[in-house]
């Protein structure tokens, strides 16, 4: 499990937006430089359903959190996914 | 002209018989066509997070742990179930599911979703919030129903007094 936990947020959120990209490109196939972290994952990015959910799969595994759907569907952006994880990880 | 109660026992089964159907046609055409609708069933009555036990999920199915056994056998042989020990308790198997498992279980919740999402989509907030206390109250009735028949040795007696029942009701 990566625990996110670097003491100063800007540090504990940059950590985890690296591994987000990190997880991201590998499962896409897109090299990490070509994702922006405002891109929107609807509409910017090549996901298919089944992407996606190896996507959030992988996410929930490298994070011990749950990312219900009900909680995906408000997810715009890649930072709307990092301040997730960071909201879930908080103290962890 | 049809009755009412005509008009909704045949939507009832065509609405209960055409989800399965929709769901069945897009299993095949989709990723996980190896799977069985019962199987794709038993993924999400084990779920995509912790894992459970075999007795727990064989009851939620409303199937023996006998059933269970076979069926799981099966998802294990095709890579979507992990059977394990209890790590405190070497009496009890806990199934889990792998990462295929948790996909195909994701990707069918969805299937569910886009199709209730569909439904309402066409309703205003006022009558999406009567459709559903109105398909509650079906749901209600109908789990009311089967619950009749847990533990029932004699299925044909609880038949008749459901029968019994519903004639009252109409008296």
């Amino acid at each position: 499990m990566i625990m996110g936990n670097a003491k100063n947020p800007d540090s504990r959120r940059e950590q985890i937006y690296n591994e987000v990209i990190r997880i991201l490109s590998s499962d896409l196939e897109v090299p990490a430089d070509e994702i922006e972290r405002d891109m929107d994952l609807n509409t910017e990015l090549p996901f298919d359903s089944l992407q996606l959910y190896e996507f959030v799969i992988d996410l929930e595994e490298a994070y011990s959190i749950k990312l219900p759907d009900e909680m995906l569907d408000q997810m715009k952006t890649i930072d709307d996914i990092v301040n997730l994880i960071m909201r879930l990880t908080e103290g962890k | 002209m049809k009755s009412e109660e005509e008009i909704m026992s045949e939507a009832l089964v065509r609405i209960f018989e055409n989800v399965v159907l929709t769901e069945e046609k897009s299993l095949q055409a989709g990723y996980f066509s190896d799977l069985s609708i019962a199987e794709m069933h038993t993924l999400t009555a084990i779920g995509p997070y912790e894992s459970r036990t075999m007795t727990k999920t064989a009851e939620d199915l409303g199937i023996t742990t006998g059933t269970l056994t076979v069926a799981i056998d099966r998802l294990v042989k095709k890579g979507y179930v992990i059977r394990q020990r209890d790590t405190n308790d070497k009496r009890v198997v806990r199934i889990s599911l792998t990462r295929n498992g948790k996909l195909a279980c994701r990707m069918n919740s969805k299937f569910h979703r886009v199709l209730a999402k569909h439904i309402l989509s066409g309703y205003n907030e006022e009558d999406r919030k009567h459709l559903l206390a109105l398909v509650n109250e079906v749901d209600v009735y109908v789990a009311q129903q089967l619950r009749r028949y847990d533990g029932a040795v004699n299925v044909r007696k609880t038949a008749m007094e459901v029968a019994k029942d519903s004639k009252k009701e109409n008296e």
